[in-house]
């Protein structure tokens, strides 16, 4: 296998992220220490699963903006039915993030309309659920319990970082055994040809955005547990860092590219860029600068204006030595 | 299954061979229904209790023109064929730091300058992007989003940036003739974007390309000119927001601004901006502005409390958008 | 021996046009029949209908001699059906052996099986090609992944195979490959319906060949006792009729010259001369290369290299824009605006409409009125949306728009009457003559030969990426073109030549 190829870029940031950070440390163990591990691992814990959903509507050449809202919303629904029985609590949460994928992922197929305009309704929907439930008010958690279970340290891990890191795990593996997996791949690299061949496309797309939601929601609701606290602002914070992990981990906004895998390892550069440059003590605004910088750099990359433009450039500069020549 | 007729748009439809296709051809059922909807909510504020009295209307008059200046930007972008921006609310935030800087040391009139200019220059960079090089324009919206508050957090430490001489405008100033200056400026920015659109090259050209980029290409328009100009239109009309924020407060900060977006697209799509681009004006924009901030004040009226308006925007714009699917694309 | 597949009376219509009429079909195992016709002719939806994705008005299809109702191409493909289109349905970010199972219903959910693989590496076998199967499909030359689309089929046990036009993209060793896996597959029993209009294909690699035209089945026949010249003859059937205008007497004066264009992989060494008030048409079939140099010279692809004069003045990206005008054959995607009449007609000249930016729109819809006249658009259609007008109204539209300049240039149109019906056509043509008539010099590309011998004063085959001749007034033989376009005589020299250069 090639070191350098679009498999593992993801991998390669990460690493290279480290070696700076630790460079710019300069060996004072500020950065390569456990802390940094933990403090990525928790970032992995609350954004790994958004960024899975978001990839793979991004697999299949769709954008689920609505993930910010309803990761949101399931924080505040797990908060006020979780009171007696956190379980049911997450287990609605859940639900109810996988109905507004349902939903949404029907509307988009049925009506074969683009999936930002339809998402971008969801999005705002469901914060306009989620404040209606709380009633605009920060609600907190009385089940101090399952909050200091969930933020327990296991060595480098908590709970939530484990679920987030088994997710991932289960994800990798079942879009690889499973011909769910290919089919997905096949529909974001060429749907017409996907929808030929005879790969069911709208039922798949409607379960990816069902399971989109649902793992929005997942995330959501645990760490508002983990939190003790549910708020309608505030939690919805993670469209812009689940987009920058998904795109450093390899995920193409033309679709058909990306693994669970590389999300993961997306997600944890981020958080590691983030613990490490708190350890470096730079100022917070540092990490969204360098994350915005990333993201654009890949935007920039990835448009299909930038192979045009480098052809025409090509064709000048042959066409200038080809005059000289002579 | 044989493909059906009405499919394929370049077959006229003949009479009776479909009565419902030939109704739906003629009336547009969503402007119909909008209009139905307009019509409802107007005959419910007047007869609301309290919505008719002068205090009321200045307030919702001033509110409504905030997140205006930002929808006048979006319809350019939405118009475009671009669909929306997500950085409109942090350029306003920008664009009311720079303001208020300026201001405190060369006076009004280089602070509204220099307030417009940052709001035009940011915005016109990412137009720049998207349409020389094709790039996503929502990601690249995002990205620039979160490179916005990095830098104005590196500019401002976060702090509120007061205006020196205490108040930006003399209370003679913030009514003239009676009316609200920020919905003096709101309608300013409406008219300068309207005639911009109806009445010069560069607003036929942001129809067109709306309406079939590929088709702009092959015609030979230089697409990507317009774009960046659509763009720092989009941010000059923010800045303006920007402004006009500073002006009420007499400070600015980096939480101006937050969530414009959202309201200004909610409002876009609402008066009847086609999404897909290409279709629409500023006088919609009007309309969905005044119609997402009546709504507003007439549930908080009915005792209704401020977070049912963020779910009935959310519903609304859903259900425009779905609607919307429904005519010819 | 018996028909594996056998269709009779099939007949379908689209609205009111009839597309087949009581067509039959018989496919034995073992054979490969040639289906030919020309555009239009109903190949394509004969095929459609035998994979499901049409059900006829009326007819049968009997597979095995039972009598199907073919409800979807999963249907099809269980009744042992497969399909190779010209466009693949494979998926390029997929590996070879997750494509040739990609879509069946009956891989198991963990597709990961050794039978799997296995089966799929005999499918590749027996094609004797030599594929990895863990390699990306976009990895793969265009020949080996329509091997790969073949595979697919073997795969799955398909005993009747379709081709569309296999051959259209493919390079000569590809194409002798393509053809000794046919044999091959011939001779283990399979039957093969071969679609092309490629005669040479149809006597080197076809046992039978049936013909259709106008939607009806004309004839089929061993063609071991067929002529060409019999084939061609059956393959047009009908005269011309008066659709086209009479062509414009005199020589034609300067025009538009290219020399030398080359797009790296798509043409070499194209040179022509197009005069003003003559229409130069490029004659050559889907990957001729034909529609990529009309693109080139229009702008829309950067060429590797090649020069280009307009009445003797080398065109610069500056001076191109305002002379030269192209009309795509996509008309919704590269043409038309989705807004109305008016703004489609006046797009491109806002500036003539215009002082310090600021338009007037009284000066553009009477610049439009005039437009539309000129090409008979009725004005009372000028507040419509372009999209509603019929496909010839489009092409009008688009017509008016090209030749709304201030002085004539050049014209370039690929398939400038697809998507218009029999009608508007001779209405399009005579558009066609009045612009050579006020001196504006067109070149178009066509696939279609009956178009290209009715209205072109210049005719210059294509094939693959190099041109094989030039033909003009009573040079102009259909049967010629037909044969330069599909297996030149000269066409080993041509290429020899371009690589040469």
């Amino acid at each position: 296998m090639k070191i350098f190829s679009q498999k593992t870029r993801p991998y390669l940031i990460l690493l290279a992220t480290v070696l700076v950070l630790a460079v710019i440390d300069r060996g004072r163990g500020n950065v390569l220490s456990g802390a940094t591990v933990f403090s990525a691992l928790q970032y992995l814990a609350t954004l790994g699963p958004v960024a899975l959903g978001l990839s793979l509507t991004m697999l299949v050449r769709e954008f689920d903006l609505s993930v910010a809202g309803v990761f949101g919303l399931a924080g505040c629904v797990a908060v006020l039915l979780g009171g007696d029985s956190p379980a049911l609590g997450l287990a609605a949460a859940v639900l109810a993030g996988a109905a507004s994928g349902f939903i949404q992922g029907l509307i988009i197929t049925r009506l074969q309309m683009p999936s930002i305009g339809v998402t971008l309704g969801g999005l705002l929907t469901t914060i306009g659920l989620a404040y209606v439930l709380t009633g605009n008010q920060s609600l907190t958690f009385d089940n101090m319990d399952l909050a200091l279970f969930l933020s327990a340290r296991i060595g480098l891990f908590t709970p939530r970082s484990i679920v987030a890191l088994a997710l991932a795990a289960a994800f990798a593996m079942a879009l690889y055994w499973l011909w769910i997996g290919r089919d997905l791949i096949a529909i974001g690299s060429d749907r017409r040809a996907a929808h030929t061949a005879g790969v069911r496309v709208d039922a798949l797309m409607v379960l990816v955005f069902t399971t989109s939601g649902a793992l929005a929601a997942l995330s959501g609701a645990l760490l508002s547990y983990s939190l003790a606290s549910a708020s309608p602002s505030g939690l919805s914070e993670v469209l812009v860092p689940a987009t920058a992990a998904a795109i450093l981990g390899g995920v193409s906004l033309s679709g058909g590219t990306g693994t669970p895998l590389g999300v993961t390892a997306g997600v944890l550069m981020l958080g590691v860029l983030r613990a490490g440059l708190n350890a470096l003590g730079a100022p917070p605004f540092a990490h969204d600068m360098s994350m915005g910088a990333v993201l654009l750099a890949v935007a920039i990359l990835d448009a299909p204006g930038i192979r045009a433009h480098f052809e025409r450039l090509q064709t000048l500069t042959r066409s200038r030595t080809e005059t000289q020549a002579p | 299954m044989k493909p059906s007729a009405i499919s394929d748009m370049s077959i006229p439809v003949t009479p009776g061979s479909s009565r419902l296709a030939w109704i739906t051809d003629r009336i547009d059922l969503v402007d119909g229904l909008r209009i139905a909807v307009f019509a409802a909510l107007a005959i419910t504020a007047v007869l609301t209790p309290g919505f008719l009295s002068v205090p009321s209307l200045l307030a919702l008059l001033t509110t409504l023109s905030f997140v205006g200046c930002v929808a006048v930007g979006m319809t350019m972008i939405t118009l475009s064929g671009h669909i929306m921006s997500f950085s409109l609310g942090a350029t306003a935030a920008a664009a009311a730091v720079a303001f208020v800087h300026v201001l405190n040391i060369w006076g009004l009139a280089a602070g509204v300058a220099a307030g417009l200019a940052t709001g035009a220059l940011i915005s016109a960079a990412q137009g720049l992007i998207i349409g020389s090089l094709r790039a996503n324009p929502i990601i690249v919206s995002i990205a620039s989003l979160a490179l916005i508050y990095g830098i104005l957090n590196l500019l401002t430490g976060n702090a509120t940036l007061d205006v020196n001489s205490g108040s930006v405008l003399a209370a003679a100033w913030r009514r003239p003739f009676g009316i609200p200056v920020e919905t003096l400026a709101f309608l300013l920015c409406l008219a300068v974007g309207q005639f911009l659109l109806s009445f010069t090259i560069f607003g036929r050209r942001v129809f067109l390309i709306g309406s079939g980029m590929r088709s702009a290409d092959v015609l030979g328009l230089r697409v990507w000119r317009s774009v960046t100009a659509v763009y720092a239109w989009a941010g000059l009309f923010a800045g303006m927001t920007g402004i006009l924020l500073a002006t009420r407060y007499n400070q600015a900060n980096m939480e101006y601004g937050v969530g414009y977006d959202y309201d200004a697209i909610a409002a876009v799509l609402v008066g009847g901006v086609a999404i897909k681009g290409g279709l629409g004006s500023m006088w919609r924009t009007l309309a969905g502005v005044c119609l997402m901030a009546t709504a507003q004040v007439v549930l908080l009226l009915y005792g209704f409390r401020q977070e049912w308006q963020y779910l009935i925007a959310g519903l609304i714009v859903l259900l425009v958008v779905v609607l919307q699917s429904r005519r010819r694309s | 021996m018996n028909s594996l597949l056998s269709a009779r009376d099939l007949t379908i219509s689209f609205g009111p046009v009839q597309a087949l009429r009581d067509v039959g079909l018989d496919l034995r195992p073992g054979e490969i029949q040639a289906l030919c016709g020309e555009n239009g002719a109903g190949k394509s939806t004969l095929i459609k209908v035998l994979m499901g994705i049409y059900q006829p008005d009326k007819g049968v299809v009997e597979v095995d001699g039972v009598a199907r109702r073919i409800d979807n191409p999963q249907h099809a493909q269980q009744l042992g059906f497969a399909l190779v289109a010209q466009e693949l349905s494979l998926a390029p970010q997929l590996s070879v052996l997750d494509n040739i199972w990609l879509g069946d219903r009956s891989v198991p959910v963990f597709h990961r099986r050794k039978a799997l693989r296995e089966k799929a590496r005999r499918a590749l076998e027996t094609l004797q090609v030599d594929i990895d199967l863990d390699v990306k499909v976009a990895d793969l030359s265009i020949g080996q992944r329509q091997l790969v689309e073949i595979a697919r089929m073997i795969a799955r046990d398909a005993r009747v195979l379709i081709l569309d036009e296999p051959t259209a993209t493919l390079s000569d060793v590809e194409i002798e490959h393509l053809f000794q896996v046919l044999r091959k597959l011939r001779a283990q029993g399979h039957a093969i319906l071969y679609v092309t209009h490629r005669l040479g294909e149809v006597f080197e690699i076809c046992d039978t060949v049936t013909v259709m035209r106008n939607g009806a089945h004309i004839s089929t026949g061993a063609v071991s006792e067929v002529s060409r010249e019999q084939l061609i003859e059956t393959m047009l059937g009908r005269s011309f009729s008066d659709m086209y205008p009479q062509r414009l007497p005199g020589q034609g004066s300067d025009g538009l010259s290219v020399t030398g264009l080359c797009i790296d992989g798509s043409f070499e060494n194209v040179s022509f001369d197009a005069p003003r008030g003559k229409i130069l048409c490029l004659a050559g079939q889907i990957g001729s290369g034909a529609g990529h140099v009309i693109r080139a010279i229009g702008g829309l692809a950067p060429l590797t290299s090649g020069r280009m004069f307009l009445d003797g003045q080398p065109l610069t990206s500056m001076s191109r824009g305002s002379t030269i005008a192209f009309i795509s054959e996509d008309r919704a995607r590269e043409g038309l605006f989705d807004r109305s009449v008016v703004e489609n007609l006046v797009a491109g000249q806002w500036q003539d409409h215009s002082r310090l930016g600021v338009i007037s729109w009284t000066s553009a819809r009477r610049r439009a009125a005039e437009l539309a006249a000129s090409v008979g658009i009725d004005a009372r259609r000028l507040a419509a949306n372009a999209f509603d007008l019929s496909g010839g109204n489009q092409q009008k539209i688009l017509f008016a728009r090209a030749a709304g300049g201030k002085r004539p240039g050049v014209i370039l149109m690929n398939e400038p009457t697809r998507g218009v019906d029999i009608g508007a056509r001779s209405e399009i043509y005579r558009l066609m003559r009045d612009l050579c008539a006020r001196g504006y010099c067109l070149v178009m590309m066509s696939t279609d030969l009956e178009e290209v011998v009715g209205i072109a004063d210049i005719v210059v085959p294509m094939y693959r990426g190099a041109v094989v001749a030039r033909y003009e007034a009573e040079e102009i033989d259909i049967s010629r073109i037909l044969l330069d376009i599909t297996h030149p005589r000269n066409a080993g020299e041509v290429v020899h030549e371009a690589v040469g250069h």
